[in-house]
């Protein structure tokens, strides 16, 4: 039975959890403490003292703070899964968290596709979405792709279709792409499926998702500029729906051939921020300086969900990504920490928002 | 003849000011119980929140009160 959800009673519990996120002169500290251990003993100040006490028994240094972290992040979620289950916004949370699941899945194929070990692929998990820590063990315990993309099939998880239906065009080319993308375009199709346009929280959550589609076709058609792959081949790696961008747009993008033509064809949407990034980025064609800024503008628009009504979605959709912002900050300070970063660098690397 | 417009009167300031109240206690309670929930230490001031509506109920009863004692 679907049960209309109190937003006042879950929203105050969000909020509340909000209130316990790290604000900026706690990240500053992080910064200036001269190693990863004294980054731990750092959070043991914080709302993340339990999950880090926990995680120095069984591990130390960067490991910790990883699984500490994630286990974090994983926890949040799955608390506010649980206020809204059962109630008709259920939907609207899944359909956030499932963004995980996408990450998750296409991390394992990634794994197996250069036949990492399976210690290696479960640091990178974050299972925070509908596929639970066992369900993704298992499949990582998996000998190859095909073997993963079976057992979601045998499973009945609704992302073995696009992968079953991709596989062979994959094992003739051997190209992961091909399955990333069919995952990606399922994933967007059946979230604005799901979503609808008529209330409030579908138009939240409809904005978030077409504007993680122009992002996910910024950051595609960059790299195929990059790739110098023509736009035959290019064109149904590009994924409809987008918010600003449309396939002809993309299309226009992708006819420049060059990193400045293509930026310059985004002088008139709100993605025009990446021409102002420096003249020797576009030079050296570094594809991950684009990433991160698009990352950025992601995190932030999705952080001022915040400012919406206070008694609906927007409050949930403004404290996942806070609390994603939150974790990769963490991550960074410690990682740059243990590669001997400087703190100046580090506060560049950050996103304050 | 009955003069019924004192006690309908009397019924109105009473009743809405109820019903201003109650809605607004629902609100203001179920999201003091989830801010309780994460943050105990807010309790006190949740009970302060809670009690705040309970004004209008009260304006409503004074009101009420001066009707039937001054009018009747």
């Amino acid at each position: 039975m679907v049960v209309r959800v109190e937003y006042d009673y879950v929203n105050a519990r969000i909020k509340g959890m909000k209130s316990r996120l790290l604000a900026p002169p706690v990240f500053e500290s992080l910064i200036l403490k001269p190693d990863v251990e004294s980054i731990i003993a750092e959070l043991e100040n914080t709302s993340y003292k339990e999950e880090i006490e926990r995680a120095t028994v069984q591990y130390s240094g960067m490991k910790c703070i990883e699984v500490a972290l994630r286990n974090d992040f994983t926890n949040a979620f799955r608390k506010i899964l649980g206020f809204m289950k059962g109630g008709d916004s259920e939907k609207y949370i899944n359909i956030l968290l499932s963004r995980w699941d996408i990450q998750n899945i296409k991390t394992i194929l990634r794994g197996k596709n250069i036949h990492m070990t399976s210690a290696e692929i479960v640091e990178c998990l974050v299972p925070a979405g509908q596929l639970d820590n066992t369900t993704l063990i298992e499949l990582i315990r998996q000998p190859d792709v095909k073997a993963v993309i079976d057992l979601l099939a045998t499973w009945g998880i609704e992302y073995a279709k696009p992968l079953t239906r991709n596989f062979k065009e994959y094992s003739e080319k051997r190209d992961l792409s091909i399955l990333e993308y069919a995952i990606d375009k399922f994933y967007y199709e059946n979230a604005l499926e799901k979503s609808g346009e008529d209330s409030y929280d579908d138009r939240i959550i409809l904005d978030m998702i077409t504007t993680e589609i122009d992002v996910t076709n910024i950051k595609n058609v960059l790299k195929m500029i990059r790739d110098k792959i023509g736009i035959e081949e290019a064109e149904p790696f590009l994924i409809k729906g987008g918010i600003t961008l449309d396939i002809e747009k993309l299309l226009s993008m992708l006819r420049s051939g060059t990193l400045e033509g293509a930026i310059k064809v985004l002088d008139a949407t709100p993605y025009k921020f990446l021409s102002e990034l420096p003249a020797d980025v576009f030079k050296t064609e570094k594809i991950s300086v684009f990433e991160k800024e698009l990352e950025k503008y992601l995190i932030k628009r999705g952080i001022r969900r915040f400012l919406g009504d206070p008694l609906s979605i927007a409050v949930a959709v403004g404290y996942v990504w806070a609390k994603y912002n939150e974790i990769t900050n963490i991550r960074i300070i410690a990682r740059c920490k243990t590669a001997d970063i400087t703190e100046k660098e580090i506060r560049e690397e950050l996103i304050y928002v | 003849m009955v003069d019924w417009g004192i006690p309908i009167g009397v019924g109105i300031a009473f009743g809405l000011g109820a019903l201003g109240t109650g809605y607004a206690q629902s609100k203001i309670g179920s999201a003091g119980a989830g801010t309780i929930a994460e943050r105990p230490e807010t309790f006190g001031l949740m009970v302060v929140l809670v009690a705040i509506p309970e004004t209008m109920v009260i304006l409503g009863f004074v009101v009420a009160a001066m009707m039937m004692i001054m009018l009747v």
